[in-house]
């Protein structure tokens, strides 16, 4: 009966109602998406890298190690002596260690110098390994792999040619020695997206004549010399170690930390993953803060509505008293309009949520390579629509409270 | 050394003033260049220790690095008879790792290896004092020479503050790891001084750090293994 009463009078005052409901969808559907933003970007930010037991890189910080080596953010300060790796690789407690070079670019994309270990032992997403589109690794000196995205970006297809620039962002190439696409990466939501991947000793072959950060003038050596030529390293930018047993993990790291040849540094990709996601998520957290406050807003918004109606609703209240409705039904009432409104609000907001979903996805995916899944609403989303219909409630006893006063004092003179 | 051993015959012939000052030159230098090629220094900070814990098949192996402050309350090196013996206590109790964390008797763990010794920064050899010379110490002759030890502190201090670290490694075997479900820390009961463990956590799905604090001294480990 009441809830007849309720949907009656919530469809008599459409339009008002229906901004309300329209205000708390919108800001529900902006906290689900800055949510789901938030569980996304951890999701993807700490499938970048598994598998790998230890970074090792030259003497920094583990975030500045992590973001040079895995995300191709910033630079290196110092590399790392091929001496070194080769002593590194020599440790009994070392399973497997893919070196990485950086340092090159091709157009707007990184250069990484590996070796073909790379593709065998890089994992990501709880173990996942690279696959290929198209194509396969690099075989000859000058191969290269492309990333998904480069790929789609630069619309190369494999034996395509491309010609590495020296530096990032300069303007000098290496047009000597173009090198061929040997194959692509399927798309794995992580830099190697965005990464070209050549053999160390092409990242050496193509610096054959050059010096000091510039080409010898006049100074051009054949392709067929540069493939006589010695192409072994001095320096490496990082390494990916795999250990022979878990349990050894941190006495290699506490050895390679305490090197005494060169100043090294190892660290556990999870713990720096969680340190990093420690400096980025303030960020994130405040976004959702901010959210929170702006389905705060609109319920209260709401609240103002329902008390500059009470005003109107007087003479109907009186009515009802007058057919017999006790207070505490015009309380009821009340309430129960307002946890209508904010469901109706939260479901739109939820509507709203997947339909931006679908429409945002792929541009987020492209720009920022951050995959959005869209899944049916989980427990979290449900427990949020709730919180908020709580909230709703909670808000809309203050102007049901006012109404249960005003309907006992009242009586059936409504004063004007 | 080998600077040392190739001078001095070069300067035999000199007067020994000369001598002398060109051995010294020699030890100073050498040493330098020695310290040079290998000065590094953890990093150190009292109350804060560090346990990291890998969890591979049904072993678990631990390390605990805690500072001399948490532990024992000093980190110079301990001479007299009663930093000895509290040194002494602080190293049997370190050994002794299921009582200074918890784990729940369901997983059936038990100690396989525990080792336990105090390192002295710039001294790597005072390494635990085995349990076997416990006797020696209890002999009451030694507190005659408590004076003289007070003096051996001065010569330590005017070389600039000096830090120790207690290093444990403990091997565990359990038999039923999925009922490790939660760490307590009866650490911070056994030492006053400690306020907080810096645990990395390695398990198949990887690596994984935590604080626990002297506050809530729990680590849950519900869907780790």
């Amino acid at each position: 009966m009441i809830f007849r009463l309720v949907v009656g009078s919530l469809m008599a005052r459409g339009v008002t109602v229906g901004m309300t409901v329209l205000s708390i969808g919108l800001s529900v559907a902006l906290f689900l998406g800055v949510d789901k933003v938030k569980t996304g970007a951890k999701a993807s930010f700490s499938d970048t890298i598994s598998g790998t037991d230890l970074i090792v890189g030259a003497r920094s910080g583990s975030v500045q190690l992590l973001l040079y080596s895995v995300f191709r953010i910033g630079n290196a300060t110092n590399n790392v002596t091929w001496e070194s790796y080769l002593d590194l690789r020599a440790r009994p407690e070392v399973e497997w260690i893919v070196p990485i070079s950086l340092g090159d670019s091709h157009r707007q994309f990184r250069v990484m110098g590996t070796n073909v270990a790379f593709f065998e032992h890089y994992k990501y997403r709880q173990g996942r390994a690279l696959t290929f589109q198209d194509g396969m690794v690099m075989e000859d000196l000058f191969d290269a792999v492309i990333g998904h995205d480069v790929a789609k970006v630069l619309g190369y297809a494999v034996d395509d040619p491309i010609v590495v620039a020296h530096g990032l962002a300069s303007f000098t190439e290496h047009k000597d020695q173009p090198f061929r696409v040997s194959g692509i990466l399927e798309k794995t939501g992580t830099p190697v997206d965005r990464t070209v991947i050549v053999a160390m000793e092409a990242i050496e072959a193509i610096h054959v004549d050059w010096k000091g950060g510039a080409k010898i003038p006049g100074q051009t050596t054949p392709v067929e010399v540069i493939r006589q030529m010695d192409l072994t390293p001095g320096a490496i930018t990082a390494a990916l170690v795999g250990v022979e047993s878990r349990l050894q993990t941190f006495s290699l790291q506490r050895a390679i930390n305490q090197y005494p040849e060169e100043p090294l540094l190892a660290i556990l990709p999870g713990v720096a993953l969680q340190e990093l996601w420690g400096i980025v998520g303030i960020a994130e957290s405040a976004l959702l803060a901010v959210s929170v406050m702006v389905v705060i807003t609109a319920l209260i918004g709401m609240m103002a509505t329902v008390f500059s109606s009470l005003n109107t609703r007087r003479r109907e209240m009186a009515i009802f008293r007058a057919m017999g409705a006790s207070p505490v039904a015009i309380f009821g009432l009340l309430v129960l309009e307002a946890i209508l409104t904010t469901a109706a609000g939260s479901l739109l907001g939820l509507g709203f949520l997947y339909v931006g979903l679908f429409i945002a996805q792929p541009m987020i995916d492209s720009a920022f390579g951050l995959f959005l899944p869209i899944q049916a609403p989980a427990g979290r989303e449900m427990l949020v629509l709730f919180a908020v219909i709580v909230a709703g409630a909670a808000v809309s006893l203050i102007p049901a409270l006012r109404a249960y006063r005003l309907s006992l004092a009242d009586g059936m003179m409504v004063r004007t | 050394m080998s600077n040392i051993l190739i001078s001095s015959p070069v300067t035999l012939g000199l007067r020994n003033g000369l001598l002398l000052g060109v051995f010294f030159n020699a030890v100073v230098s050498s040493s330098a260049a020695f310290a040079e090629e290998t000065r590094q220094l953890d990093s150190h900070e009292h109350g804060v220790g560090e346990l990291n814990i890998a969890v591979d098949g049904s072993t678990v192996a631990i390390e605990l690095h805690a500072p001399g402050a948490d532990i024992v309350g000093f980190e110079y090196v301990a001479k007299s008879f009663d930093d000895r013996l509290t040194v002494k206590k602080a190293l049997k109790s370190l050994s002794h790792p299921l009582e200074l964390f918890l784990l729940p008797d369901p997983a059936e763990c038990r100690v396989t290896e525990a080792e336990a010794h105090l390192e002295t920064e710039g001294v790597h050899d005072d390494h635990a004092d085995h349990d076997d010379h416990a006797d020696h110490d209890d002999h009451a002759d030694h507190d005659d020479h408590a004076d003289h030890d007070d003096h051996a502190d001065h010569d330590d201090h005017a070389e600039g503050p000096v830090h120790s670290e207690f290093h444990a490694t403990y091997t565990l075997v359990c038999n039923n790891l999925s009922a490790l479900t939660e760490i307590t820390f009866a650490y911070f009961d056994a030492f006053e001084n400690a306020l907080e463990l810096e645990v990395q956590l390695l398990t198949a799905s990887g690596a994984q750090a935590f604080e626990v604090k002297r506050g809530k001294p729990e680590l849950d480990l519900r869907g780790m293994f």
